[in-house]
């Protein structure tokens, strides 16, 4: 009894020291929240001034004009509907197969005892992690190559499915890591109900796995999809016409096209950046543990 | 109407001869596209976003498409990322003409199979052009892959107000003592007296070029550059140590800048001249006219007397046909009109949006250089003093040496003028390092 | 290859597999990985031997045997690439020993439900979710000869610190940039890690007379080791892969040398060579060494 009071008392005395602790933390790690957002600040205070202002009266003028004008110049100007589309072309695909092919290995190496399971998890794994250049010239070979061969040149290089097709290679790797990671926490229990039952493994896997995926498939999903959305490398050597492009290399076009005009182009940058942000906002508990799936649940 | 029908039986001849293997695809568009001029539509690709030669290109397209009928899907992509993915694009799946340059990275790729021969668009159009424009566009095999558009000078730019300012004039900067009298009563003036920018890694080139012509003369410039003469020669060192003697007079942050960082300075009157290709000149007229019309350019000035002011880097910017393009005839008929005074004209006439002309020195003789204003009489006037024309270095040696070799060795020559001795050092070590040409 | 493989393994002890079975499973296995292998592995493996030739990327008749050559050139005749290798090095170094640890801090912290962590969580998050492209133009008004920074210490564009061109000060400019990235990226990890961790075993630690930091080391830290193993790997292959930020600000030229932009630098432009080919096998190299262990500690359990 009276080692429960004395523990009670310490954990209070413990959280008043902590509290006052804290205050200073926080304020510490406030002040340095703040400059860490100020150049995203600054980016957007600009995207709202003329640039004829900002270069008559200097970058600390206090603003005569405040307006959205730069971004309908940027809107009208960047054909960006043209770049959103083409960024949902390679972003959606991508994603879906990505998670598609992941969980299908994921769920066989997980589900299944096989010799071959962990050198197959080990390939993906280190597949994901090599560096894009390794293999970029055999891929736009390859890429040329086939096109020729079926005669339609386009088929994948200069295409989105080339894209999609070299995202999905690389990222299948990270998201069957993760997948068969979440799988090991549910009980095998529920899989060997299922085959006592008779079920196909492809009842298996789309009748008892896929449902009891879905909380990673969704988490996985936020993440490839920002991922995929803010890669720029692949899409800047496998395609060359440049409104087939997606918004983030389109992005460099208009860096060298409003070479001049640095307020439209920080509404352009703001436009670019408005998806990514918006999911995050919207799904950040499933970002969060995409993140960590693979790490925690392991 | 008459015309037109002239214009198909000399492109029908034309196609014959030019295209030669792929005669069957060509009379099969020949056909369908009767009606019009039968080479059919084609895509063209622009390396440009910059709004003054987009409108000029986008008028050269507008003028084809209505002469002919053929429809041109025109694709503009970013100069720096166009030149990064060209050995992709043109092996993959080009435009069937686009716009390129002269000299070695031209000839480089013709030499791979990836160009068009457009021997028989040079037959046509060849009159309107001087010899040395032909020799320019004329691959290693003695065949012609190009069309010439237009040209700059490099040159000595400077703003006719601050030179008044300053009491100088053209003939007052002709030699390097009377130069480094200039930069010093700029910089005493607290002005940056040699704008210079190297961010990019090619913008120095130029100055390295017209160092080296005017201190060791064309003949070694070219042979070094065809790697017949060595880097580690005293003459080449020699360059470099007149470079350093202008150090002083740059802006401290040359790696920190792009060529329009260096344009800046000089448009906001911070800087007294800037070595640069005239063609900036376009972006000081979006500025205001009064700033074009302020601007000027002399050649840079004579160091060896021996060579006098005899050499200028004088770029040609032009048109190719990719060899891996769906309609090889289309390309070479739409480059002959671009190259047909007809075409020039159309360039010439474009309008940027707020309805000013936009400035072009054409290689076509037809220009009339009465039209032109007073930055392009000048610029004549500079090529007009040479004897010798040089394109660029990235122009005029190998690709695989130019970008990844010359280019960080002069960065890092800024970054420690010291290193020179192992700079070039390394420069020859990389030039023997290369693979053979096959 | 795989097919047979499976077919002929033991068969799941429950009951044997029907011929559908066996064709699901083929196929479940063999279509990902068909692409993985094609786009990924066989590529890879070409370019490691395309490093040993002379070639321009363009036509294959034109491949020539080199043997060392491009990696003799490498060593032996390009400072750029000693200069590269060092900044690498700083680059990891900088990581490892102050973004990396600043971002397990900032998460450690912001665990403690401090007030207005929620903001905070979310500020240090913002520039990870941001595309590099952005990231790029976003920094460059902050830095430009007439940018803010600039602005703020009064200087005009003809006497602006050189932020990216000046090389005692660049390599920390751009680690910065990076690190703007990288402090929140790891922060999330260890934050979603911590969250795992049971407050009561932090309390109860603190009770018995530890201090904060005993605290972290000898509760917290061994009972994040996993979270710890994905975060060391990141720190790594990062710092080794980095190429991204440098190329939207310097382009493919070297004004910043670093592994990523060589290999992009001599495999793609104009004067693409298999010189380049030869550095990505160099920045493969190093990196499977970081691979290798990370997939060792993971899957050490599946091993067994």
């Amino acid at each position: 009894m009276s080692i429960d009071v004395e523990l009670q008392a310490a954990a209070t005395k413990y959280r008043n020291k902590q509290k006052i602790k804290d205050r200073f933390i926080s304020l510490f790690i406030g002040i340095f929240a703040v400059v860490w957002i100020f150049p995203i600040a600054w980016t957007i205070w600009s995207s709202l001034r003329p640039y004829k202002e900002v270069r008559a009266n200097g970058l600390f003028s206090v603003p005569k004009v405040l307006n959205l004008a730069n971004y309908a110049d940027a809107i009208s100007r960047m054909e960006l509907p043209t770049y959103f589309f083409n960024t949902a072309l390679i972003t959606i695909p991508a994603v879906f197969l990505t998670l598609f092919f992941g969980s299908l290995i994921a769920f066989v190496v997980s589900r299944y005892s096989f010799k071959w399971n962990v050198s197959l998890l080990l390939l993906f794994t280190a597949g994901n992690l090599l560096p894009a250049q390794l293999v970029f010239i055999p891929v736009f070979k390859m890429y040329i190559t086939l096109g020729k061969a079926v005669g339609i040149p386009r088929l994948l290089y200069d295409s989105p499915w080339g894209v999609v097709l070299i995202h999905v290679a690389f990222q299948m790797g990270f998201a069957t890591f993760v997948l068969s990671s979440y799988m090991k926490t549910v009980p095998k229990e529920i899989s060997e109900s299922a085959m006592v039952d008779g079920a196909t493994v492809f009842t298996h896997y789309t009748k008892v796995m896929l449902p009891l995926l879905r909380p990673a498939l969704a988490s996985l999903a936020v993440l490839m999809t920002t991922w995929i959305y803010n890669d720029f490398f692949w899409a800047l050597v496998l395609m060359s016409t440049d409104s087939k492009r997606p918004i983030t290399s389109a992005l460099g076009r208009l860096q060298g096209e409003f070479v001049t005009d640095y307020n439209l182009l920080a509404a352009g940058a703001v436009i670019a950046a408005l998806p990514t942000l918006i999911v995050f906002f919207i799904l950040r508990k499933q970002f969060v543990s995409g993140l960590t799936l693979g790490s925690t649940k392991g | 109407m008459s015309e037109v029908k002239n214009g198909i039986s000399r492109r029908s001849v034309l196609k014959g001869a030019a295209v030669g293997g792929l005669g069957i695809a060509a009379g099969g568009s020949l056909l369908a596209g009767c009606g019009s001029d039968g080479t059919g539509a084609l895509a063209f690709g622009a390396r440009t976003v910059d709004a003054g030669p987009t409108a000029q290109l986008k008028a050269l397209v507008a003028a084809y498409t209505a002469k002919t009928g053929n429809e041109v899907t025109y694709n503009a992509t970013e100069s720096n990322a166009f030149q990064n993915n060209l050995s992709q694009y043109l092996q993959g799946t080009p435009d069937d003409a686009f716009q390129w340059m002269a000299g070695y990275r031209m000839q480089f790729f013709a030499e791979q199979g990836l160009l068009v021969d457009l021997t028989d668009v040079w037959n046509e159009i060849g009159s309107q052009y001087a010899d040395s424009y032909k020799t320019a566009a004329t691959g290693l095999d003695g065949k012609q892959y190009f069309v010439p558009q237009s040209w700059y000078p490099w040159g000595m730019h400077f703003r006719k107000s601050m030179f008044a300012d300053l009491g100088l004039s053209a003939d007052t900067v002709t030699n390097w003592d009377e130069f480094l009298k200039m930069l010093d009563g700029m910089k005493k003036k607290g002005l940056v007296g040699f704008a210079a920018g190297d961010k990019g890694g090619w913008e120095a080139m130029g100055t390295f070029d017209i160092l080296n012509a005017r201190i060791n003369g064309y003949q070694f410039h070219v042979d070094l550059l065809a790697g017949r003469e060595k880097w580690t020669d005293a003459k080449v060192l020699d360059v470099f140590t007149h470079w350093e003697q202008l150090i002083p007079y740059m802006n401290p942050n040359v790696l920190d800048l792009e060529w329009d960082g260096a344009m800046q300075l000089l448009l906001q009157k911070k800087a007294g001249s800037m070595l640069m290709g005239s063609w900036f000149g376009g972006n000081f007229k979006e500025q205001s006219e009064a700033d074009y019309a302020d601007l000027s350019i002399i050649p840079f000035p004579e160091i060896n007397p021996e060579f006098g002011r005899d050499t200028v880097d004088a770029p040609i910017d032009g048109f190719c046909v990719a060899a891996n393009g769906a309609n090889n005839a289309g390309g070479a008929d739409f480059l002959k009109f671009a190259g047909d005074m007809e075409g020039v004209q159309a360039m010439l006439d474009a309008k940027d949006a707020d309805g000013k002309s936009i400035p072009m020195t054409s290689a076509n003789k037809g220009q009339d250089t009465s039209t032109y204003d007073a930055f392009q009489k000048e610029q004549l006037a500079v090529m007009d003093e040479a004897t010798y024309i040089t394109q660029f270095l990235d122009r005029d040696t190998r690709p695989d040496f130019a970008g990844p070799v010359v280019g960080p060795a002069i960065q890092s020559w800024f970054k420690n003028p010291k290193d020179v001795n192992k700079i070039v050092d390394t420069l020859q070590a990389q030039w023997d390092a290369l693979p053979p040409l096959a | 290859m795989n097919s047979t493989a499976m077919g002929s393994k033991k068969p799941h002890r429950r009951r044997a597999f029907s011929r559908a079975d066996r064709t699901t499973l083929t196929a479940f296995v063999g279509v990902p990985l068909f692409f993985h292998l094609l786009l990924v592995w066989v590529p890879a493996f070409l370019t490691i031997v395309l490093s040993f030739t002379y070639w321009s990327g363009i036509s294959i008749s034109r491949i020539k045997f080199a043997g060392f050559a491009n990696y003799k050139n490498i060593f032996f005749d390009t400072p750029a690439f000693w200069e590269g290798i060092q900044n690498n090095i700083i680059w990891l170094v900088w990581f490892a020993g102050i973004a990396t640890p600043i971002g397990i801090l900032l998460a450690y912290q912001i665990d403690r439900q401090i007030r207005g962590h929620k903001f905070y969580e979310t500020a240090y998050y913002l520039p990870v979710v941001l595309s590099l492209a952005v990231t790029g133009i976003i920094w460059n008004f902050l830095l430009r000869p007439d940018g803010f920074v600039n602005g703020l210490f009064g200087r005009d564009i003809d006497n602006a610190i050189s932020f990216f061109g000046n090389y005692d000060i660049n390599i920390y400019v751009i680690l910065t940039i990076a690190s703007w990235r990288h402090i929140g990226y790891i922060m999330l990890l260890y934050l979603a890690g911590l969250k795992s961790v049971d407050m009561a075993l932090r309390e109860a630690a603190s009770l018995d007379g530890a201090t904060e930091w005993q605290t972290f080391k000898k509760v917290i830290f061994p009972a994040m080791k996993p979270v710890n193993v994905i975060v060391i790997v990141i720190t790594i292959i990062e710092s080794l892969r980095a190429f991204d930020i440098v190329y939207i600000i310097y382009g493919s030229s070297a004004g910043f040398p670093i592994l990523g932009t060589l290999v992009f630098q001599n495999i793609a432009g104009e004067g693409a060579s298999m010189k380049g080919a030869a550095y990505a096998v160099i920045l493969f190299v190093l990196s499977i060494g970081p691979i290798i262990a990370y997939l060792r500690t993971t899957f050490k359990s599946d091993v067994q």
